[in-house]
Order: structure tokens, then C-alpha cells, then sequence
């Protein structure tokens, strides 16, 4: 296979080898530090001025360096251990948090030509290699994979506080997270039909040019995602996990000092991150047409302005959506986002099945609908079924 | 290279395991259960085998160690138990004994292969395709029947956890004379049988 | 192997970062911890309950569903990646996997394990309330200005 591999690492690895990786690994994580900086001052800018106040403007030209201020108080700040904490554990969630969200991105392409005989590489040093961390067989699985570990920060910082609102607020983000992996889950799927391949370079490169796969999977299972995404980063309007007005400070009500900065680190790191899968996944990735100059700068170029777009817009539902209701999120994940992504799943399957074997694809839509449809009066009778037994049990 | 990864992952899986023992706080055992489920991954990105380390992560580590987690929570277990009472008479006894069985059957395993069949490498299949795909291939054309039966596990999952979760419930609900809807909506998120909610 | 590499690096990156960051304020921070300083936060009030040990049975179904629907999901994967080679073929045999975790989602939703609705007030029939007395009936009782003529009867 040509894709779906970073010659730079492929076969034996030399000392070149070994320090080029260790350049990119560096310029990965200060590229983190900067862009999770960047977008705490974004979002409390751009949140400012759609609530009409100010925002940071002290620190630097127009308050850039108000994150880095905080960062250097936070330093200064009495680290405080709870009696009745879990000491180990306590000491151990932080690391729980923050580990996954660096290492996620590593599987991220930043750049890249694709298409057109091109492979994606770029030279450096005088070797072939991506412009993107790792790039490993199973690429997109990792994503999960470390999503699936974030939970564990998240419920451990709770469960080892010692303490109620944290343990609540950790109970109910890990039930969260857990129910709307699955959503997410499901929505990669349908990239994963569309492009053929699990690795991050291999969806980047099917994608080239215009053929994106928000239109290849038709759109459905880039909303899922998207909505799905947000609930997995416990940002607005999912975030339950700390609704001041219920839980104080939810799972990290106990934290401060770099404990607490470690978390909120974490979580724009996340916001950050998740941006940058939701264009590669659906949006070409550093896809795009290269203007003037050389092709390999308009990678990068594209890549940090679709990135933007969804910082944007998770500040945007920062500032304009309501907070969920516990029952209405889970309502939302189970009950809506899993069976529509499961159904659109089959449905995109069946049309390109119909599409190879050469069946006629009126027929297989006509029959694909009527089983979606008889799946619906299925559920729509479960709901029925649920709700007198929700009210005989109410009544008891 | 390949010894150095594999030694450093056994000494992780064996570490975790030993915790798992050791542990007098359950959330330890659990935790320590995720870094042997964690070394098992890599011991298995280290064969090549890329998917199945994947899902090593993503099912054992990601989702049943969150279960037992959301468990030793929801039970409050928190606490170390006197360890010097048996919950089950003869319970250690058997469990010495099962434990050398288990072993016997291990070290029966490694040295013939009249269980397992003779060993072969994985490269049989590799033409050009990679370990995603071979698996694939496998699971949905060769071993087709064990992929659906699994279908039927999970379902008898799902049910078996619904029941023993609500059983209780649905007696109740038949011997209840009926009633009759006449209140409203009272907008709030608290459950009526979720005591937690009640008292914060 | 060698692909994981970097990943490899940027992990133990984070975690030097991370323990560098608690090394730092070891090192600058004050420590003067009190009683009321490590004391669970109640928001100002000595904490007098314990923290709750024992949560709704709902949190478990859902981990357990979670973990059904969490290997469906990895099942789904390398589905996905050979779905061209397997041809009408696969489309039955994973129709037919789909569809018995499908029974099984109908029968979470129908027996209401997935329901975290607020509960509804119900109350038994009270045989000397009249079911016909709503809120609409009980206030045009009140005056007798303002009343459409079609319900002058009433009076």
C-alpha cells in the first residue's frame, strides 16, 4: 500500500530517522501549548463581544497574553490535597486528562500534497516523511482509543476528590462521554466506508481536492459528529459535567493550583483537537486549491482556516445555546443520534453495494427506506411501551 | 528492539496484574487492570496485530473497566473489606485449585500444540493488504458463523442486564391496580428514585 | 511498529510536561494547609454528610449497553474498510448483525432502560373528583364579565 504509512519509519530506523521524529514531536506539542493559549483568549474574546463586554485586554495587544499570564499565576498558588481524597489517585487523574489530549493529535495531518501522483510527503532533512506526527495502520482508532481513556480523568479526579459534587459531577460526565461515544463511533464509520482505509492520511488523501466526505457520506453523519463531539468535550450546551448552579465546579471542584490548570488545559487542548478531527475526518484536511506559490504551503493554509471555522463555532454554541437537561442529553444521544446514524450507515452501505453489483438503485433505495421506515414504527412503539411503563412506575 | 518493547510490556502487564491482586481499594485493582489491558495492547501493536490493539484499548480498557469502575461506585465499595472473612465458604481453597489449573493449562498450551493447533505466522495473508483488511476477510467470510453469533451475545447481554437491572420493578407493576394519568410535567431532572439528587 | 514512534515521544512528552508543571509549583507555590483549607467544599458550610456512596442503577445500564454497543461498533470497522470486496454478500450478513443489535436496542427503549425523564405526577383517581373539572371549567366560575355568550348557560 502506498498510503496508510510514514516512510519515513518503515522499515529499519536510523539516528536521522529518530531525530527528525523528535523535531516533529517538539513542533507538535509547542504547536498544542500555543494553539490551546490561543484559544482560551479566543473564546473569551470572541465570547466577550457576543455578550457584548470586553474580554481580556491587558495582558499584550488586544489580551493575547492573558492566557500566558494566567498560567504563570497559576505557579503561584497553593496546591491543595483534600483530606478525604485518594491521594494516589488524586495525584494521578491530571495526568489522566492531559495524556490524551496531546497524543491525539499526533495522528492529524496538518499538510501535505495528495492526488496527482503526489503521496502526501513532504521532504525533510532528505527524507521522505508527512506532515503529520504519526501516522499509524489503524490512524482513526486511536482517536477513539484515547477518548476512551480520557473518561477515566474525568470519572478518577471525581470518585478520588472525596467529596459530593465532584463524585456527582463525575458520575454524570462519565455516563456522558460514554453514551455519546458511541454516536461518535458510529458517524467515523461512515467516513471509514467512504474513504476505504483507517489511517488519518489515507481519509485526507481520498478526499482531494473538492470530494469531501461531508458530501460523500451526505452530510447526516457529519452533524452526528459534530454534535456528538461537543458532548464528548463536555463543552456548551452539554456541559452538565460543571453546571455551576447544580454541582459547583463538577468532577474538578477540588482541584487548584497546576492541578486545576492541568484540567482546564485539557479541555481547550480537547476543543482543539476535536477541530482539527472534524476537518480531517469531513473536510479535506489541509485539502484544498493551491492558489500562487508552491503547492505544500497551501496545506497547512487551508488546514488552520477550516480548524478556525470550528473553534468559532464551538465558541458560537458556547454563547447561544442553553444548557442541556440530563434527561433531554441522554434522550438525545440514545434515542435519536445512535438509531439515525446506525440507519444512515446501512442506508449509504446498501447504496454503494447497489452501486458496485450493478442492482438497480431505485429499487435497493425504495427497499432500504421501507425497512428504515418499518425500523422507525418499531422504535416509535418501543417509546410508546416505555413511557406507560415509565408512568405505572412513577405511580408506585 | 523487539525484545526491549516486549520486555518492557510484560513488565507493565505483570506489574498491572500483580495490582490487581495486591490492591486493598477496588478503583486500584481497577486501575491497575487497565495497565495490564494497556500493556496487553502493546505487546499486541508489537505483533503487528494493529486492529486487534486498537480494540484491546478501545472495548477492554474503554468500556468494561468503565463498567466495573461505574460498579464499585454505584455499590459505594470504596472501602477496603476485612479480608479475613471468606464472602464463600471454601472460597479460597477453590480458588488456589482453579488457579492451578489454570496455570497447568497454560503451561499445556505454550508447550504443545494439540489445543491450538500448530503455530504459523501471520504473513500468509499479507499480499498487499493490511492487518484491518486481512481481518476482514477472515471474520466475514471464513469464521461468518462465530461474527453472527456474536450478534446473539450481545442481545442476550442487553436482556440479561435489563432484567436483573428492573426485574424487581415489573412485578411490582402487574399486581398495581391501574391508574390514571392526571398531573402534568414538573420540569425538573430529578428522578424520583434517584435519592442522590434529593439531598445535594 | 516504528509508526508508533512518535506517539511514543509526544506521551512521554506530555508526561514530563505534566510532572515538570507539578515540580514547578512544588517549588514556588505557598503550602500552608488548615483544616478548613482540606476540608471537602460545601460551600462554606462544615460538611456534615458524607459523600454519597450509592448511585441509580440507570448509570450501570448504561456502561453495560455502552460496552453492546461499543463492540458492534468495532465489528462495524473493518466492515467498513472491505465492504467493496464482500459485495451483496456482506450488505445480508451485516444487515443481519444490525438487526439483532437493533432488537436489542427496541428492547432497552420499550422496557425504559434508557428513560431519565422527569418523572410524571400521578395520582389515583379520586372518585369524588369529577374527571370532567379541569383548571378552564374551576376559573370561568369566577365573575361574569368578560364570559363569551355561548357560555351564558352556565350561569
Amino acid at each position: 500500500m502506498i498510503l496508510g504509512a510514514d516512510p519515513l519509519l518503515t522499515g529499519p530506523i536510523d539516528l536521522t530517522a529518530v531525530a527528525i521524529v523528535a523535531f516533529k514531536t517538539l513542533l507538535v506539542f509547542v504547536f498544542l501549548l500555543v494553539a490551546t493559549m490561543l484559544m482560551i483568549w479566543f473564546e473569551r474574546k470572541v465570547h466577550g463581544d457576543m455578550t457584548n463586554r470586553i474580554g481580556p485586554n491587558q495582558a499584550g495587544p488586544f489580551g493575547v497574553l492573558q492566557s500566558v499570564a494566567d498560567g504563570i499565576k497559576v505557579f503561584f498558588k497553593e496546591d491543595l490535597i483534600p483530606d478525604r481524597s485518594d491521594r494516589f489517585v488524586f495525584k494521578l487523574a491530571p495526568y489522566l486528562s492531559v495524556v490524551p489530549a496531546f497524543v491525539t493529535f499526533a495522528v492529524v495531518p496538518i499538510g501535505g500534497v495528495f492526488g496527482d501522483g503526489e503521496r502526501g510527503v513532504v521532504s525533510m532533512f532528505g527524507r521522505d516523511t508527512r506532515l503529520q506526527l504519526a501516522d499509524p495502520p489503524i490512524g482513526i482508532l486511536l482517536v477513539l482509543a484515547m477518548s476512551s481513556i480520557a473518561v477515566y480523568g474525568v470519572m478518577l479526579a471525581g470518585w478520588s476528590s472525596g467529596s459530593k459534587y465532584p463524585l456527582l459531577g463525575s458520575v454524570r460526565a462519565s455516563a456522558q462521554m460514554v453514551s455519546y461515544e458511541a454516536a461518535l463511533g458510529l458517524s467515523v464509520v461512515a467516513v471509514v466506508l467512504v474513504s476505504g482505509t483507517l489511517t488519518t492520511s489515507g481519509i485526507v488523501a481520498s478526499q482531494h481536492v473538492w470530494n469531501w466526505n461531508i458530501w460523500a457520506t451526505g452530510a447526516v453523519p457529519f452533524i452526528i459528529f459534530v454534535i456528538a463531539a461537543t458532548a464528548e468535550l463536555n463543552r456548551p450546551p452539554f456541559d452538565l459535567v460543571e453546571a455551576e448552579q447544580e454541582l459547583v465546579g463538577g468532577f474538578h471542584t477540588e482541584y487548584s493550583s497546576v492541578r486545576f490548570a492541568l484540567f482546564y488545559l485539557a479541555e481547550f487542548m480537547n476543543t482543539v483537537t476535536m477541530s482539527a478531527i472534524i476537518v480531517t475526518l469531513f473536510l479535506g484536511g489541509p485539502n484544498g486549491p493551491a492558489l500562487i506559490g508552491p503547492d505544500w504551503v497551501w496545506g497547512p493554509i487551508w488546514f488552520f482556516a477550516k480548524l478556525l471555522v470550528f473553534l468559532f463555532m464551538f465558541v458560537w454554541f458556547r454563547a447561544t445555546l442553553p444548557r442541556f437537561r440530563y434527561d433531554q442529553l441522554m434522550d438525545l444521544g440514545w434515542k435519536a443520534l445512535i438509531p439515525l446514524a446506525l440507519g444512515w450507515l446501512l442506508l449509504l452501505v446498501a447504496v454503494r453495494v447497489a452501486d458496485d453489483e450493478d442492482w438497480n438503485v431505485f429499487v435497493v433505495m425504495a427497499a432500504a427506506l421501507a425497512v428504515m421506515a418499518a425500523a422507525y414504527g418499531l422504535l416509535v412503539l418501543a417509546f410508546r411501551a416505555a413511557r406507560r411503563v415509565h408512568e405505572v412506575e412513577a405511580a408506585i | 528492539m523487539e525484545y526491549a518493547v516486549f520486555a518492557v510490556a510484560a513488565i507493565i502487564v505483570l506489574a498491572g496484574a500483580f495490582g490487581v491482586v495486591v490492591s486493598r481499594n477496588p478503583v486500584h485493582a481497577a486501575l491497575s487492570l487497565v495497565a495490564t489491558l494497556f500493556g496487553v495492547a502493546v505487546l499486541f501493536v508489537a505483533q503487528e496485530a494493529h486492529f486487534l490493539a486498537a480494540v484491546q484499548v478501545i472495548v477492554y480498557a474503554g468500556a468494561i473497566v468503565v463498567l466495573f469502575l461505574f460498579v464499585i461506585m454505584l455499590l459505594g465499595v470504596d472501602r477496603a473489606d476485612d479480608l479475613d472473612t471468606e464472602p464463600l465458604i471454601g472460597q479460597r481453597p477453590a480458588a488456589v485449585l482453579a488457579g492451578l489449573a489454570l496455570g497447568g493449562a497454560l503451561v499445556a498450551v505454550v508447550v504443545t500444540s494439540t489445543v491450538t493447533g500448530a503455530p504459523r505466522s501471520g504473513a500468509e495473508d499479507s499480499a498487499g493488504a493490511d492487518n484491518v483488511t486481512q481481518i476482514g476477510r477472515l471474520l466475514f467470510t471464513e469464521h461468518l458463523f462465530a461474527f453472527e453469533a456474536t450478534s446473539v451475545l450481545l442481545v442476550i447481554a442487553v436482556v440479561g442486564a435489563v432484567v436483573l437491572a428492573r426485574r424487581r420493578r415489573i412485578e411490582e407493576i402487574d399486581r398495581e391496580e391501574p391508574v390514571t394519568d392526571l398531573g402534568r410535567d414538573d420540569g425538573s431532572a430529578g428522578d424520583a428514585d434517584e435519592p442522590v439528587e434529593e439531598h445535594a | 511498529m516504528g509508526q508508533y514512534l512518535p506517539i511514543l515521544m509526544l506521551l512521554v512528552l506530555a508526561v514530563v510536561f505534566a510532572a515538570l508543571s507539578f515540580f514547578a509549583s512544588r517549588l514556588l507555590a505557598p503550602r500552608r494547609p488548615t483544616a478548613a483549607k482540606s476540608a471537602p467544599y460545601e460551600c462554606g458550610i462544615v460538611p456534615s454528610r458524607e459523600p454519597p456512596e450509592r448511585f441509580p442503577v440507570r448509570f450501570y445500564l448504561i456502561a453495560m449497553i455502552f460496552i453492546v454497543f461499543d463492540i458492534e461498533i468495532i465489528f462495524l470497522y473493518p466492515y467498513a474498510v472491505i465492504h467493496r470486496e464482500l459485495g451483496g454478500f456482506g450488505l445480508v450478513e451485516m444487515a443481519v448483525f444490525v438487526v439483532a443489535v437493533f432488537a436489542a436496542f427496541v428492547y432497552l427503549i420499550a422496557n425504559g432502560a434508557l428513560d431519565w425523564g422527569p418523572v410524571k405526577h400521578l395520582r389515583r383517581v379520586d372518585p369524588r373528583v369529577s374527571t370532567s373539572r379541569t383548571a378552564a371549567t374551576t376559573v370561568r366560575r369566577v365573575g361574569l364579565e368578560g364570559r363569551e355568550p355561548e357560555t351564558g348557560e352556565a350561569a
